[in-house]
């Protein structure tokens, strides 16, 4: 099989631009990428966008933006795996040998759409009687807690970790370590997550150049980054009651890029997980197999889970500290693990990493456990 | 024990289509839908058992008990609640998980895995902090039919006034 290669990494900084629009948003981070690989713009013969609230051809104007029009454009939506969607639908074409050089792009302007809670999906029975997005994390923690005998004060080091971790991201949202004192005296927004343990509203555009094996040696580009498995899942429908506790789906994507990847979470060295709030950290990293089901919270205690830890997860600060511009997110991980692995993460430097995951997962209906999961496995 | 969509309309109008009907003793109850190849039972209901693929579900009204899986206080929602309001999962005794709010119940004295019954009841104008898409009553005095739960002693009483009549905010703790 064709191996695929990351050239080429950019991102804006995330936070609120109300004075700019996702496609400028989305042009300075393909032109960062395509900076930072190094290449005539003319070699990139396809191109994937992956956004949520961004209405139609919102890929079209970005490449418009940035003098590469004409060639194939492709928008996705997949919730807050968006993104990497647009990253994995990349890689699926350079493996089919449909292109050589393809551009991924995720996007999002969310406070000109969206100003606090977010609702599942419009028209979802479980949105209608009012259940938000950090209602449904609220009352997996709540079960979380009581099952595996842990206290919130240990839930909100999630977030004084991640948070800590931007403070060293230039390009993340939030850039101010906060205490735990601080978090568990934040407003509660649903209990008993509190502002600080809630991702924030962003704005923002992140972009990856891939390519083909062939070609990047050809090119010389010893930086690049194998991208060694991109595995994508949807949720089930279930047909009885399950814990809300583990997540099978994001379990299922794992061991499905793992397997494809050659490797399995003993290897993993270091993770960006979708973080939305500071329970689905948890949730993420013992349905990826990294850390065992209810042991996590104890690892970040014991500073495993920071840069300079065993396993170090986040250490971009991930969505509680750099920002959720929902569509951006997943390409936005796939920058830092890229920068880390290349050694090129400054003052949150990761020791010497040479395999790092990235895992996406985004939307939920009555009756299904999520809609989109994404885990991408990148290789030095 | 399937309303007619010409008894539904006079009851009222389910505030998401086809989750909820009223029976003809006034009685409301969710819909699911039931798997006779297998036994799996859906909320909402659906057209494809995802466990053994048989494509011929029935709808069957679901009963109003269960016990609470898990819930939450929400400060920070949708400008049409308002807040703060408990909502928790119930695992009704059919076997599926229901999202629903909990009232007649202080916060503090919620417990996972207390029973819980579910009530058909109007949507009142008095649960919503703005005007919404759904309100009290629609059109000619037509009433918008939500559920929610409460503490397995609180809940008596005929849970939908007869037909035809406006909600009298009786419902309403």
């Amino acid at each position: 099989m064709t191996d695929v290669y990351a050239v080429g990494v950019g991102m804006t900084r995330f936070g609120k631009y109300p004075d700019r629009d996702a496609f400028d948003l989305g042009a300075e981070a393909a032109l960062a990428a395509i900076k930072d690989a190094d290449i005539d713009p003319r070699m990139i013969d396809g191109a994937y966008f992956g956004h949520v609230y961004q209405g139609m051809n919102a890929g079209q104007r970005v490449t418009g933006h940035i003098g590469i029009s004409g060639i194939p454009v492709t928008n996705v939506e997949n919730v807050c795996s968006s993104g990497a969607t647009a990253v994995r639908e990349a890689q699926i074409a350079i493996r089919a040998g449909e292109h050589d050089v393809v551009l991924a792009v995720g996007l999002e302007h969310l406070s000109s759409k969206f100003r606090g809670a977010l609702a599942p999906e419009e028209g979802d029975v479980e949105g209608a009687v009012g259940l938000t997005m950090p209602g449904v994390y609220a009352m997996r923690a709540r079960r979380y807690l009581a099952d595996f005998g842990l206290t919130h004060a240990q839930l909100g080091m999630v977030a004084v970790k991640n948070k800590a971790n931007a403070a060293m991201n230039p390009f993340a949202q939030y850039q101010k370590t906060v205490t735990l004192e601080e978090v568990l005296a934040s407003r509660p927004i649903a209990e008993p997550l509190n502002l600080l343990e809630c991702s924030p509203v962003s704005d923002g555009a992140a972009a990856v150049i891939l390519m083909t094996g062939d070609k990047a040696r050809q090119l010389g580009k010893g930086r690049a980054i194998r991208l060694a498995a991109s595995a994508l899942r949807s949720g089930k429908v279930e047909s009885e009651p399950s814990s809300m506790t583990f997540e099978p789906l994001t379990r299922d994507t794992a061991n499905a890029a793992y397997e494809v990847a050659g490797i399995g979470p003993e290897d993993v060295d270091f993770a960006e997980v979708h973080d939305c709030f500071s329970i689905a950290e948890a949730l993420r990293v013992e349905g990826l197999g990294l850390f065992e089901q209810g042991t996590y919270l104890l690892a970040v205690e014991r500073g495993e889970a920071q840069i300079g830890g065993r396993l170090p997860i986040n250490p971009s600060g991930g969505l509680l500290g750099k920002g959720h511009p929902l569509g951006a997110t997943g390409a936005a991980q796939v920058v830092e693990v890229v920068r880390q692995l290349r050694g090129e993460a400054g003052q949150r430097q990761i020791d010497s990493p040479r395999v790092g995951v990235a895992h996406c997962r985004g939307g939920k209906a009555a009756g299904v456990e999520g809609a989109a999961c994404t885990v991408q496995v990148l290789v030095r | 024990m399937t309303t007619t969509s010409a008894e539904m309309s006079q009851a009222g109008m389910p505030f998401v289509p086809g989750v909820l009907e009223v029976g003809p003793d006034g009685k409301g109850h969710l819909v699911g839908a039931h798997c006779p190849g297998c036994g799996a039972s859906y909320f909402p209901a659906r057209s494809v058992c995802s466990r053994c693929l048989r494509g011929d579900l029935e709808r069957v009204p679901l009963g109003s008990s269960g016990t609470l899986y898990t819930y939450t206080v929400i400060h920070q929602s949708l400008p049409q609640f308002e807040t703060p309001y408990i909502l928790g999962y119930v695992d009704l005794d059919d076997n599926v998980r229901v999202a629903g709010q909990l009232v007649d119940v202080e916060a503090d004295a919620v417990e996972l895995g207390m029973r819980l019954t579910l009530q058909v009841e109007p949507l009142a104008s008095q649960t919503l902090a703005s005007q919404p898409l759904q309100s009290g009553e629609v059109g000619e005095g037509k009433q918008v039919l939500w559920f929610r739960f409460r503490p397995e002693a609180a809940a008596s009483g005929p849970p939908v006034p007869p037909t035809g009549k406006p909600p009298t905010g009786k419902e309403q703790p």
